[in-house]
């Protein structure tokens, strides 16, 4: 076998799942010309988001086994890298006569200045060093530790990122939150990208980070390194007598999984404009990215996209009501009985309580995630075929 | 031709059932569940308020909910989706700055008009953003309101700031510093807490050793009273305990006797200001909901009513209803309320903020002089 | 000099309510090797709880402890006996989600039951003090702190004295050498995670009167008791006991001669630090 074959995959060819992928990816590049509505295109963008999240975290949590609960670090990383990189080069003379002057006594304000400088899109770059030296340190402290243990001192390190944040406002700004009004132009190649006042140009840097995210998870379950940071989820301790370093091999794994992640925290902070510590490094935060994972199944190429695809449309539906009105807009439930009484009040306030039922049952009944759940579902088919 | 429409308009007033022929969607973005959910509430009951009053006026809204959960990028989901799918003629939210703040930049690009209830963020309306409108004042008012009431009675020496590390609170105590060097009152403690912190005592026994005239405090809900009831623990005892709006304005605090007496606070609105119909509203809210309407609801109400009759009369015409709200001039429970440019705002309700004082288990409001029912007392004791 | 000691004595005094929440969550983890995502969640029902039990009942929070202890047991082992006890074998991130869901479920349903709306219980000793040389002494603090020693030195006699007591305590060691001993590991996870609930339920009920409720309440707690309990030791009740307190000793030192703002920083490098140095906790015996 080949490692690095297209056709091929670890559990052999299947050319009709690549033609099928192929075709998939045709028609997401064709979507915005095919489809007007803005708000679809936010929804797509969403769900890119979500999957880049899910496929990023899957390295360390899926391809390594080491859940990581404390991701929303790195994601607040790439957000406030770029936010404050591109913030600081749209100073004007007043506040950067202002910073100067608190430059003397503040080395954050002088680290203000110095980005200042830089062009506004290295900020992305900035917020992956910034991911990738964070994943270090992390790694160097909890990766001394095991299971649960690990899972708690990830949360604690994210939480001392969220409040050093909170707490260093000459640089970050505090819970206040950087925003910004204009987005400078991105040069990509030959094309330069001015406007940004739609959601195209988003919606397509987001579907290229998907196939970059899918790319590299690719590359992970069919690479030597890829086999390693497998052999050391199924077992730690064999992986080592094996003589696979783990310290290594787990740092390598956070690594990548954080700077994916610190794009995806940059693609969030352009779309949003605004970034503040509640928002980008909450404990929430990481526990989405996780759920995302996990809900689709873990350890695959296509768990993530799965969950994402699950999640993202369920919590929009649920947040914004959609049955409910849909119901009672198509003239099938009355809005003034109880029941459409209770469907646009009652349930308007119970999404996430089904979000949560949710994630029990995936639990209860799909452990291995939906894409697992119907992976096996075939399977069983199959031999009641045979 | 304004004259005409106003003329109109207390027609209609005058003769219920003359309808103004109109049904027109507006949207609504809320904070309806998550940490944010016990303030959302409010405005939803204020915005429940102002379709019933509507509907007595002719106006049909259809309203369209929408909860953010208190998340930026769930706001923007809810912006996009009343803009291009629901086509609603206005949106009224959302609540909190973060949201709002996110969705105003949408609000331009979709020629959509918005307008912001309560959200206290001062750039929201800095941005020179054409469609976005701000009822409540902004944050800087907060803070000047309350030390302009103080230097009425006394000109104390020196003052102490205990916050929340929260937007609303940063940028609150930012400029109330500036505005107490300006009067010449010295800072002598500056401590930001995270919200919901269980225990304060050891923060506010260091104030305690400082001893300044004035305590400055900015809390969300209920903080305000875990701050409160520890600084009586302790027996912290300046002169004159301040609090900006939000969880000094609440019923709640004011149910605790013990431990709210004659402080003060800013708001927004008052049950017993001289604006037309505040009254009506509080006790209507209070028979209908059970509880007393914080200054949000109040906000959420009257937004609502503005945003709703404007449209209406501009038969649900975005770009109408926009030049509408821009010209527009009205008087209800909020006050006078018009949408100007001034020191570097746009579209900002130029919101006359209140001091209010607990004096005998009642908010009585204190400043501004015109507004006044009672005078302050000063200064503080347990 | 004041300073120090007025510290000094209401971080060990909220010490002693963080202490009960770490003992829940120790008790569970010791037991089933689960770490609880919705231990705060359990203590806000806890908190509700004695809410109603004050404004329909009248009956004092310090008093209605105990109605709670045996309520929330009970609510505890209905949520072991349906929800964990069927990943008791799963993977761990499973584990983890399972009790987040179930945290979900629980903040959610009582927001539909109750609304968000903060719900504060005004007792006549909420903001008093006793005086001592200059200090004072928050008395609802004091009182819940007394309460917090009896509940854990009751549970301490249990865990160490009775039969059940030292079944429970072999489960936690080990699992299935327990089984092999003929105990009913099933029942001692019910059991355990009964306690746990209970404990919870008590930290919330005693912290009522001088706190606020509310549905999301819990979360922070959470966290907090993740700390307490990896800073004694997972498993160890004199562990959690002990950060608990150094905890609420740190949280109030901090405030006091930091800042507030970076008080948490503190604590959560301490945690780091502990699990660095001695991963098994101050208390705990090393496991691997």
């Amino acid at each position: 076998m080949t490692r690095f074959s297209i056709f091929t995959n670890r559990r052999g060819a299947s050319p009709l799942a690549l033609i099928a992928f192929v075709v998939i990816v045709c028609l997401l590049f064709a979507f915005p010309s095919l489809v007007e509505s803005p708000y679809s295109r936010h929804i797509m963008v969403l769900l890119f988001l979500s999957t880049i999240m899910g496929e990023s975290w899957n390295i360390i949590g899926g391809y390594t086994g080491q859940y990581s609960v404390g991701h929303a670090a790195y994601f607040g990383a790439g957000a406030y890298g770029t936010m404050i990189v591109m913030n600081a080069s749209q100073f004007d003379a007043d506040k950067l006569l202002e910073l100067q002057d608190l430059a003397k006594d503040s080395r954050l304000s002088s680290l203000l200045l110095s980005a200042h400088d830089l062009h506004p899109w290295t900020g992305v770059l900035v917020g992956m060093v910034a991911a990738l030296l964070l994943s270090l340190i992390i790694g160097s402290i909890c990766f001394r530790l095991r299971g649960p243990y690990f899972v708690l001192a990830s949360i604690a390190v994210a939480e001392i990122v969220r409040i050093t944040v909170l707490n260093l406002a000459d640089l970050t700004q505090g819970a206040e939150g950087i925003l910004i009004s204009t987005l400078p132009p991105l040069t990509i190649g030959n094309t330069v990208i001015t406007d940004f006042s739609n959601n195209v140009p988003f919606y397509y840097i987001g579907l290229l980070l998907v196939l970059l995210t899918i790319f590299v998870t690719w590359l992970v379950q069919n690479s030597k390194l890829g086999y390693f940071f497998q052999a050391i989820r199924e077992d730690q301790d064999a992986a080592h007598s094996l003589g696979i370093s783990l310290t290594f091999h787990k740092n390598a794994a956070l690594a990548l999984s954080a700077v994916l992640t610190s794009l995806a925290g940059s693609f969030y902070a352009i779309y949003i404009k605004f970034v503040d510590p509640t928002t980008v490094l909450s404990l929430d935060l990481s526990v989405q990215i996780v759920l995302i994972s996990i809900i689709g199944g873990i350890g695959t190429i296509f768990g993530p996209v799965v969950g994402a695809l699950v999640l993202v449309p369920l919590s929009e539906v649920l947040r914004s009501n959609l049955i409910g009105e849909s119901l009672i807009s198509s003239g099938m439930v009355n809005s003034d009985s109880a029941f459409g009484h209770f469907l646009t009040e009652n349930l308007s306030h119970a999404h996430v309580l089904i979000y949560g039922i949710l994630v029990v049952v995936v639990i209860l009944f799909m452990p291995d995630g939906v894409l697992g759940f119907f992976k096996s579902m075939v399977a069983k088919k199959r031999k009641e075929a045979a | 031709m304004k004259k005409i429409a106003l003329a109109a308009l207390a027609l209609t007033l005058a003769v219920p059932g003359v309808s103004l022929a109109a049904k027109v969607k507006i949207g609504f973005i809320n904070t309806i569940t998550g940490a944010e959910a016990p303030i959302g509430e409010n405005l939803t009951n204020g915005v429940t308020m102002a379709l019933e009053d509507l509907k007595k006026k002719g106006i049909d809204v259809e309203l369209i909910k929408e909860d953010d959960t208190g998340k930026p990028e769930k706001s923007l989901s809810a912006f996009e989706k009343l803009a291009t799918r629901d086509n609603v003629a206005g949106v009224v939210g959302p609540y909190t700055s973060a949201c709002a703040n996110a969705v105003a930049s949408q609000a331009d690009r979709y020629k959509v008009p918005q307008v912001i209830p309560a959200a206290a963020k001062e750039e929201i309306t800095r941005k020179g953003y054409k469609y976005v409108f701000r009822l409540n004042a902004p944050a800087d008012v907060y803070s000047s309101v309350l030390m302009d009431a103080i230097m009425t009675v006394d000109k104390p020496k020196t003052i102490a700031y205990v916050y929340a590390n929260t937007d609303f609170g940063i940028s609150t105590v930012k400029t109330a510093k500036e505005y107490a060097r300006k009067l010449g009152i010295r800072e002598v403690a500056d401590e930001k807490y995270l919200k919901g912190a269980p225990d304060f005592r050891s923060t506010l026994t260091k104030i305690k050793t400082l001893k300044p005239d004035l305590v400055f405090m900015v809390s969300y809900e209920v903080d305000a009273i875990t701050l409160m009831r520890q600084s009586r623990e302790i027996r912290l005892t300046p002169k004159a305990f301040l609090g900006a709006g939000a969880g000094f304005t609440t019923a709640q605090f004011l149910a605790q006797k013990m431990i709210s007496n004659l402080v003060f606070s800013s708001t927004q609105w008052t049950e017993d200001v001289n604006w037309p119909g505040a009254r009506n509203f509080y006790n209507r809210y209070k028979a209908k909901f059970g509880k007393e309407p914080s200054y949000h609801a109040a906000c959420a109400y009257e937004a609502m009513i503005i945003m709703a009759e404007t449209a209406a009369k501009n038969g649900g015409n975005r770009e109408k209803t926009r030049a509408g709200l821009k010209s527009g001039q009205w008087n209800g429970i909020m006050g006078e309320v018009k949408f100007s440019d001034y020191a570097g705002y746009t579209n900002q309700n130029n919101h006359p903020m209140l001091v209010q004082q607990v004096q005998n288990g009642r908010y009585e409001t204190v400043y501004p002089a015109k507004f006044a029912t009672k005078n302050p007392i000063y200064p503080f004791k347990w | 000099m004041t300073l120090f000691l007025q510290s000094l004595i209401s971080g060990i005094l909220i010490g002693g309510v963080y202490a009960l929440i770490g003992i829940g969550l120790t008790i569970i983890f010791g037991v089933m090797r689960v770490i609880n995502f919705a231990h705060g969640d359990i203590m806000m029902v806890g908190m509700y709880m004695t809410y109603f039990l004050f404004t329909l009942f009248g009956i004092d929070p310090f008093v209605s402890v105990l109605v709670t202890i045996p309520l929330m047991f009970v609510f505890g082992a209905i949520l072991q006996k349906l929800f964990i006890n069927r990943i008791l074998g799963a993977l761990p991130q499973n584990q983890i989600l399972l009790t987040i869901g179930l945290g979900l479920i629980m903040s959610n349903s009582m927001m539909l039951a109750f609304t968000s709306d903060y719900k504060i219980l005004t007792t006549s000793y909420s903001s008093s003090s006793y005086r001592l040389a200059g200090l004072s002494v928050s008395k609802p603090l004091a009182i819940s702190f007394l309460i917090t020693v009896v509940i854990t030195a009751a549970l301490y006699r249990f865990l160490m004295k009775t039969d059940t007591g030292q079944a429970i305590r072999a489960t936690a060691q080990d699992r299935e050498a327990a089984q092999l001993m003929g105990i009913n590991v099933k029942w001692m996870s019910i059991l355990a995670f009964g306690i746990g609930a209970s404990m919870a339920g008590t930290a919330g009920a005693l912290i009522s009167p001088t706190y606020y409720i509310f549905p999301q309440v819990g979360s922070a707690f959470t966290l907090k008791a993740f700390v307490i309990t990896v800073l004694g030791g997972m498993g160890s009740i004199v562990g959690a006991t002990l950060g608990g307190v150094i905890i609420g000793v740190v949280e109030s030192m901090g405030a006091a001669y930091i800042s507030s703002d970076w008080k948490d920083v503190v604590v959560f490098a301490i945690f780091l630090l502990v699990l660095l140095v001695k991963p098994s906790g101050l208390m705990g015996t090393s496991r691997t």
